[in-house]
């Protein structure tokens, strides 16, 4: 984890939400959030579509208050002191938001402009930041010109006109492919190396493993929160994972023998301090033929599938 | 605040000006009022075709600033949908700069419409000297933020473009009507001259008419009067939409609803 560079009147953490609720008529999108993010730390919001993390990611950028609880960026109430949290955060949201029809500094300069730098400024800052981030050849070129990856570059890049404190990402690569995600995360992390916060919202586990801490939200709950390697260390040692031609009958068996199979899924679980070791025995013993087998050491995807019974759905890897 | 209000100007006339082409379009509509309509009209009425088209000359320059305005306030309908206008929610604007930002870049709009709709003023039979030039762009500013600031207090109550033709149609074209941009309102039968006093389309073709004409139908202040009241009680309802606390992101446009 790296350290980020705290003034010393201000160590606050970088997001603190307590008991936060949001109901949508009589729908609860979120029933009571608890949360902490270090400054300077790189923070995951995983869970499957609907489980509310783009309700909380708004509640955190401003855009919608809490029915109940508080939350606060930086030490500042998102509610309250609204301006102050703007003022500190870039945000990169699910939806494009710059212009296509205009060059990339141009929009990098009218949004520097809105965060109150002069016209000059914000044009030195614009392409300032597009050089840090290797894309300054985008400075001249319609958005409507870039593939869907440099566009979400210039997206970033619009995000840190203002030299955020911290950046929020709210499922960013959304669309993207495999490269075009893993570059683009490699650049995300380098900025939470230079000691900028970042808090982001996914339901790709392979992307929220890139951070230091993950929070793993279910219907509108954390269910989980931790390292991924903590997560993973709560499934145990490794997994079992086979299809057979009779999965009831094989869990029928199990359960018989001392085996707890985990509930759910479209094949049979088996978590187990050393895989490797009762997977012969099982194999020699099981009443119904086995098609297939596999042993691997523990995915967020098992993490989630332990504690909710359900799948990260979409969440399939790549 | 004024920062902010410089930053919406300068964002939205830089998106209105790769849409240029757009002002060329902007002047059909008007110019087939006066030339097809006025002929057509104008020769069949006492007035006389040459009259009449120097008559209805100010009334659509009224069509013209009023449609270009609400042209204009749409963006934040179209800036809503796509996520852009999130990005500007985000930003440490005030919510009252945005409103007005928005109404100031549209008036702007509206007013560069109508000068390219200046020129034709001597076709139309209406020669203006310098006096009567400045009179009648003094007008027209006041016209295109008036008819800016109407269109920005509805566009910000609506969260999808559909609604904007029934508007148009429902809204804008009985406001031109009842005006008298076509016709002498002092003519008209009574009901129509009562509609015109709460009518502030009315009161700006009036007073853009009197630079022409030197002839007006309302008396002055009480024209700039109405339009001044006009802008002040929209602009207050606009920011008080854009001021909406809770649940910032939908400006209070996810509320409206046809229930309520």
């Amino acid at each position: 984890m790296s350290v980020a560079p705290t003034s010393s009147d201000d160590t606050s953490p970088a997001v603190e939400v307590s008991a936060v609720v949001k109901n949508y008529g009589k729908v609860e999108a979120l029933k009571g959030i608890d949360l902490s993010v270090g400054r300077g730390e790189m923070f995951a919001l995983l869970g499957p579509n609907g489980a509310g993390k783009t309700t909380l990611f708004s509640i955190l950028a401003t855009l919608r208050a809490p029915t109940s609880g508080t939350a606060r960026v930086l030490g500042h109430d998102v509610v309250r002191s609204r301006d102050a949290v703007r003022r500190e955060m870039g945000i990169v949201f699910q939806e494009p938001a710059i212009e296509q029809r205009l060059s990339g500094r141009d929009n990098l300069m009218l949004m520097g402009l809105l965060y109150g730098l002069s016209m000059s400024a914000a044009r030195k800052r614009a392409s300032e930041i597009l050089g840090q981030l290797g894309i300054a050849e985008f400075a001249a070129r319609d958005a409507r010109t870039l593939s869907g990856g440099q566009r979400r570059k210039l997206e970033l890049a619009r995000a840190l006109v203002t030299d955020p404190k911290i950046l929020f990402l709210d499922e960013a690569t959304l669309g993207l492919d495999v490269d075009a995600r893993r570059t683009f995360w490699a650049q995300v992390r380098g900025l939470a190396e230079s000691g900028r916060t970042v808090f982001f919202t996914t339901h790709y586990m392979e992307e929220a493993e890139v951070a230091d801490r993950i929070a793993l939200i279910d219907s509108g709950r954390i269910v989980a929160l931790g390292t991924p390697q903590e997560l993973k260390a709560r499934v145990g040692g490794g997994i079992v994972r086979m299809k057979t031609q009779d999965d009831t009958k094989a869990r029928a068996w199990l359960a018989e023998h001392g085996h707890v199979a985990e509930a759910g899924g479209t094949s049979i679980t088996i978590v187990h301090a050393d895989p490797a070791a009762i997977l012969p025995e099982l194999l020699r013993n099981l009443p119904v033929r086995v098609d297939r087998v596999e042993v691997h050491a523990p995915s967020l995807e098992d993490v989630f599938l332990k504690l909710t019974g359900r799948g990260l759905e979409g969440a399939n890897k790549p | 605040m004024m920062r902010g209000i410089f930053a919406i100007v300068v964002l939205d006339l830089k998106r209105f000006w790769l849409d240029r082409a757009r002002l060329v379009a902007g002047l059909i509509q008007p110019l087939l009022y006066l030339f097809v309509l006025g002929a057509g009209i104008g020769a069949s009425s006492k007035m006389g075709g040459g009259d009449y088209r120097r008559f209805i000359y100010p009334g659509t320059m009224g069509l013209s600033l009023l449609f270009s305005a609400t042209f204009a306030a749409i963006t934040i309908v179209f800036d809503r949908q796509i996520g852009f206008f999130k990005a500007v929610l985000v930003a440490p604007v005030p919510r009252p700069a945005i409103a007005i930002g928005k109404i100031a870049a549209g008036a702007l709009q509206s007013l560069a419409q109508g000068l390219l709709l200046l020129p034709f003023a001597p076709l139309a039979g209406a020669s203006l000297n310098v006096v009567q030039t400045i009179e009648m762009i003094g007008a027209m500013a006041l016209a295109a933020t008036t008819f800016s600031t109407i269109g920005v207090a509805f566009a910000c109550r609506f969260n999808s473009t559909t609604v904007f033709p029934i508007i148009s149609n429902a809204v804008l074209l009985p406001m031109f009507f009842l005006s008298g941009g076509l016709y002498p309102l002092a003519m008209a039968p009574g009901w129509m001259k009562v509609a015109a006093h709460f009518n502030p389309v009315a009161y700006a073709v009036d007073l853009m008419r009197g630079s022409v004409l030197g002839v007006f139908f309302f008396p002055v202040p009480l024209s700039l009067g109405a339009l001044a009241l006009t802008i002040a009680l929209l602009v207050w309802a606009a920011v008080r939409v854009f001021n909406r606390g809770e649940d910032d992101s939908s400006l209070g446009a996810a509320k409206f609803n046809f229930r309520r």
